[in-house]
């Protein structure tokens, strides 16, 4: 018997490519959620994703599939994944293993669609990029100019050394 | 363009690769909004992390200096380390009684669930050790300093996240392998130290030579108590007032600030074995005599006597009108200090009992049985029997759902007082552990094999020793950033005030 969660969503990336998705899938944004409950249902007219391209726009849905049966976010929730922060579950590990400009635009987009999992794994997943190395291999990870002088550059270096100190 | 690649030999896809892998890769703080920037920030919850980001670039460094990384830095640490978030000068533990009157400046109002646990803890002062601070001690939190050159109370109060962060880094990094040590002997003969108290203001040292020796903070000699005319086996201090007691059978009343004896206090006809304050003008004393007595140490009258122990009362602990007594006589004893009479007996054990702590809710007890036992105060019901040790169990300390004892068998144990199970068993002494003490992050016990040593408590490992061996250990204690050692070296008595503070703030 088909179920609300079952009914079919479709959505429209902001370069207008129809993606058809089911109800319960697509509520894992907030974003989508409101605006359907705003309309009653889910109605026949695509419900547009204006910030979201096609390819990133499949990818969002990829996951919110993946994650359409977890328990939704409590009001502890930011407290909770707050604490263990470079847990990242395999197969969201996996997910995120896209070029740099992927893995941003999904984190843009859960931004925009408010999907704060998948916001938090993007984000965890940079952290991750950026934990454990020098200041040198992480302009390196990202082709990041040093701006700073030399002067600076020690200065900064001289202000930042107490850390350093275990 | 894959036909192209596939005609590419390894030098030729090495230059594609190298030409190509820059192009994939992008500064995420330049593509992203700042409020995406800083939620990044906050997950990498590292301070190396964060302070080597900060030399990554303009934009980066900018970014790290928003406070918000380093509030998210300081809260996980809190999570994890309560008392060392706690901004220094305030985080001095308070007795349960009274905490909750007292305001706690953090900066920005952070650290409400750090504040709780803070002010939730029992106190949880072990036998003759403590470093509690009373209620008269706090009320002059605020006021000018009375001895100048403490560091930690000068020191400015942190007014951002990120030096919060540093200084408590600081601590904790120096508690790990840094810190600095001041030794001082404090008896050109031998003296075994019977007491030793750690308050806002003092070092108290009681010796079985008669004499107390009062120090500053920083461990410079103040004064000496001279009167008992033998060993002193207990004192308690509450501000400016200390009580003492010990083989003479006199429980004395002093002034700590002019060294007076204000009130000898007769009637034990044995050693007084235990002393315990409640409030400013409540002193409980225990005695071989058997007995217990309430003093009014304003007054200077005896309030109460209490009778019921058929043996020596060993030790004592207060809650609120509750004091609970061990004795020599294998039983435990619950008295209403207001009514002056026995409640409770707890029976259990097959030996004496050495030591009791108690938080309102429980009364842990150690025994020569070697086991310990908890029980619960408003029914006597016994709670728990914890086995483990195999010898005399002399040390206990009980805070939150934690309870940690230590033994005449060397060994350390850390208890969960949930499951009634032990957590850790630390190898800890080849001796006896003389002294024992634990807050929220550490332990630091003290044992007759001369060694001092600090560990995780979370982790049950051995972080340091403090110091180089010593002959015997005869009491630790220790706060947020500083520990005073009493030890025997050479055949001489001597003091050791360790300090872990950060150094003076340079930027």
């Amino acid at each position: 018997m088909a179920t609300e969660g079952d009914q079919l969503v479709k959505l429209e990336s902001s370069d207008h490519v129809i993606i058809d998705t089911d109800r319960k899938t697509a509520e894992r944004s907030m974003l989508i959620k409101n605006m359907i409950e705003d309309l009653g249902s889910p109605g026949e007219e695509p419900i547009p994703i204006m910030n979201v391209s096609e390819t990133v726009l499949r990818k969002v849905i990829d996951w919110c599939t993946h994650h359409k049966n977890d328990p939704p976010p409590s009001a502890e929730d930011d407290a909770d994944s707050r604490k263990k922060t470079t847990d990242i579950e395999d197969w969201d590990q996996k997910f995120m293993q896209v070029d740099q400009e992927m893995l941003f635009e999904i984190i843009l987009a859960a931004n925009y669609m408010d999907i704060k999992a998948l916001l938090d794994v993007g984000c965890k997943t940079v952290a991750n990029m950026i934990k454990g190395k020098s200041p040198e291999e992480i302009r390196k990870t990202f082709n990041i100019q040093n701006d700073f002088t030399p002067e600076e550059e020690d200065q900064i270096r001289r202000e930042n050394e107490w850390a350093e100190d275990r | 363009l894959a036909e192209l690649l596939n005609m590419c030999d390894g030098k030729l896809l090495g230059f594609v690769a190298s030409f190509v892998g820059p192009r994939l890769k992008r500064d995420p703080f330049s593509s992203l909004p700042n409020e995406l920037c800083l939620r990044i920030l906050t997950f990498v919850d590292d301070a190396k992390a964060l302070a080597r980001s900060s030399q990554v670039s303009k934009r980066w460094r900018e970014l790290v200096n928003d406070d918000l990384a380093w509030k998210s830095l300081c809260e996980s640490h809190a999570f994890r380390r309560l008392s060392d978030e706690a901004p220094v000068s305030h985080s001095r533990r308070v007795p349960a009684a009274q905490s909750s009157n007292q305001e706690h400046n953090y900066p920005y109002g952070l650290h409400n669930s750090a504040l709780q646990g803070l002010s939730s803890s029992a106190p949880d002062l072990t036998r003759r050790i403590s470093m509690n601070t009373c209620p008269a001690m706090l009320a002059d939190t605020q006021s000018p300093r009375v001895t100048p050159s403490s560091t930690n109370k000068r020191r400015p109060k942190a007014m951002t996240y990120r030096s919060h962060f540093k200084q408590r880094y600081q601590v904790e990094t120096a508690w790990r392998t840094g810190g600095t040590v001041h030794p001082r002997q404090i008896t050109p003969d031998q003296g075994v130290v019977t007491s030793l108290h750690l308050t806002r203001n003092y070092i108290i040292v009681a010796l079985d030579n008669a004499k107390i020796h009062v120090f500053d903070p920083e461990g410079r000699h103040l004064r000496c108590l001279q009167g008992h005319v033998m060993g002193v086996w207990a004192m308690v201090p509450h501000g400016d007032t200390l009580v003492s007691g010990g083989c003479d059978r006199d429980v004395r009343v002093w002034d700590l600030q002019t060294g007076q004896a204000v009130h000898m206090l007769r009637g034990h006809t044995s050693t007084v074995r235990c002393l315990k304050m409640s409030g400013s003008n409540i002193a409980i004393s225990g005695s071989r005599d058997t007995t217990l007595r309430i003093w009014d140490i304003r007054k200077g009258i005896c309030r109460h006597v209490l009778v019921g122990h058929q043996a020596s009362v060993r030790c004592l602990e207060i809650h609120g009108d509750l004091v609970v007594s061990g004795s020599y006589d294998t039983t435990a004893r619950i008295w209403s200090i207001s009514e002056g009479r026995c409640l409770r007996t707890l029976q259990g054990h097959f030996s004496q009992i050495y030591a009791v702590a108690f938080d309102g809710k429980r009364v842990a007890t150690g025994s020569l049985d070697t086991s310990v036992r908890v029980w619960d105060p408003k029914d006597g019901r016994c709670l728990a029997q914890l086995q483990g040790h195999t010898s005399l169990v002399g040390q206990l300390q009980l805070r939150n759902d934690t309870l940690v004892t230590g033994g005449s068998d060397g060994s350390v144990r850390v208890w969960s007082l949930q499951t009634y199970s032990a957590i850790h068993r630390l190898a800890a002494h080849d001796n006896s552990v003389t002294s024992l003490q634990f807050d929220d992050s550490r332990i630091v016990s003290g044992g007759s094999d001369g060694r001092v040593k600090v560990w995780d408590l979370d982790r049950g490992v051995l972080i340091r020793e403090l110091g180089s061996p010593a002959e015997a250990v005869w009491r630790v204690v220790f706060e947020e950033e500083k520990a005073v050692v009493l030890a025997s070296r050479n055949g001489k008595t001597v003091m050791e005030v360790w300090s872990f503070a950060p150094p003076a703030e340079d930027d």
